[in-house]
């Protein structure tokens, strides 16, 4: 089996010279090729002349990336890093915003209309209908002055009239202004003529005094 | 002398651990600048040096380099995993330097070297000389030695001398060499086989002087 699988020329055996020197021979070449060097000094010349040739090549000096180059190049990707990190920010944005841009337009238009008719519609309407007081006491009120002409004077009239839980009047006091007997006729038929509202307790008509201020008063009939 | 050689923080060979390497692409592929600042400090030099064997020019290597660099930071959310993360670099690498390489002018236009210039051979030379302990005579030999071999490796046609860069050079396995250059692990095999052939053939008399 050996003499079989030996080589049997040198054109052979320098065949194998290559995965010889890069150890890649099966073990049975490995012998035949030694084996043939023992005995053939030409072969065996030019195996050495391979891994002179060898050791030459792996000796060669390795060129350096020259320092300025070096420094250029770091240069030059440090620019197109950023370019490009920013050009790729800017697409980015504009493919995120793109789809969004019609959507959020209407959107936001819808948001307006919506709050302005929202807003439209929750205006307080105002109520015709006359609140009832809820408080404890409520003072008496005029509701209607009789509509007397009478000359009240330069000083005007201040008179303090009883109400009573009817809202008729029980009796008035003239607190100023002038006591004329025409003046105090006409006053009596204008308060006898006056509709007045009577003061309340918890919702419960009762007496009460208004406190009238009157100057200058002209009625039109 | 010597300090004018450019001293950074830059890696040449350590490469991230494989295992790491699926969280390191997410990091970069969410866009953060410190995994790519990272990036390029380990992978820069590599690059450099794999471009530079290809388009055997300083000036043109930078520019290939700053292309690669920007076609991965555009191309990483593309990555997909499906090699790893040199080998996709490398991949990229070795196509722009192509690329690069195929312009008429590009290809018979060389710049002028200034004797100035710390990049040039002469400099280089003239710097390592005077910094290193070895006597000048030394120096110039190593750099002469060195000089003949990258001629030789550049004499080589490109399909050669890729394959032979990226595994004696970059060190890569037969199988990320593949699904670098796109071909069958056989193809790079024999391509290997031939490129090594070649350059023994250029260099046996001047390697056979000293190792055989």
């Amino acid at each position: 089996m050996w003499a079989r699988n030996m080589f049997e020329s040198c054109l052979e055996i320098r065949n194998h010279f290559s995965n010889y020197l890069d150890d890649l021979c099966t073990p049975e070449a490995r012998k035949s090729i030694r084996y043939h060097l023992s005995f053939c000094e030409v072969c065996r010349e030019q195996l050495e002349q391979w891994q002179a040739v060898q050791g030459e090549l792996r000796a060669l000096p390795r060129r350096q990336v020259p320092a300025e180059v070096g420094l250029r190049l770091r240069v030059e990707m440090s620019h197109l890093f950023h370019r490009d990190l920013l050009s790729r920010l800017l697409v980015h944005l504009e493919n995120a915003l793109k789809p969004l841009l019609i959507p959020a337009t209407g959107g936001v238009l819808t948001a307006v209309i919506s709050f302005c008719l929202f807003m439209g519609s929750r205006t307080v309407p105002i109520s015709d209908v006359p609140d009832v007081p809820v408080q404890l006491t409520t003072p008496a009120r005029v509701q209607e002055l009789a509509p007397i002409d009478f000359n009240t004077g330069d000083n005007g009239l201040v008179l303090v009239t009883q109400i009573n839980s009817a809202g008729r009047v029980k009796g008035y006091q003239l607190l100023s202004g002038e006591r004329s007997p025409e003046l105090m006729q006409r006053l009596d038929r204008m308060i006898y003529f006056s509709y007045f509202r009577p003061a309340t307790m918890f919702g419960i008509p009762t007496d009460g005094q208004v406190v009238l201020s009157l100057r200058r008063i002209t009625v039109r009939g | 002398m010597g300090s004018g050689r450019s001293v950074d923080i830059t890696l040449d060979h350590a490469l991230p651990a494989v295992d790491g390497e699926a969280a390191f692409v997410g990091e970069l592929r969410a866009g953060s600048e410190d995994a790519f600042a990272y990036l390029m400090a380990v992978y820069q030099n590599p690059v450099f040096n794999l471009i530079w064997h290809i388009v055997e020019n300083s000036a043109d290597a930078s520019d290939v380099l700053q292309d690669v660099f920007v076609k991965v930071f555009k191309g990483i959310k593309g990555f997909n995993g499906d090699s790893s993360l040199r080998t996709w670099i490398y991949r990229i690498a070795v196509h722009e330097a192509s690329n690069h390489r195929r312009g008429w002018i590009r290809r018979h236009w060389r710049e002028p070297i200034s004797m100035d210039d710390p990049e040039s051979p002469s400099a280089a030379v003239a710097s390592e000389a005077a910094s290193s302990e070895r006597s000048p005579y030394q120096v110039l030999e190593q750099a002469e030695r060195e000089g003949v071999v990258q001629r030789a490796l550049a004499s080589l046609a490109p399909p050669y001398r890729m394959v032979v860069v990226l595994r004696e050079i970059e060190g890569l396995p037969y199988e990320e060499i593949a699904q670098v250059l796109g071909l069958a692990e056989g193809t790079v095999k024999s391509r290997l086989l031939r490129g090594r052939e070649l350059l023994r053939r250029k260099l046996a008399g001047y390697v056979g002087k000293e190792h055989v």
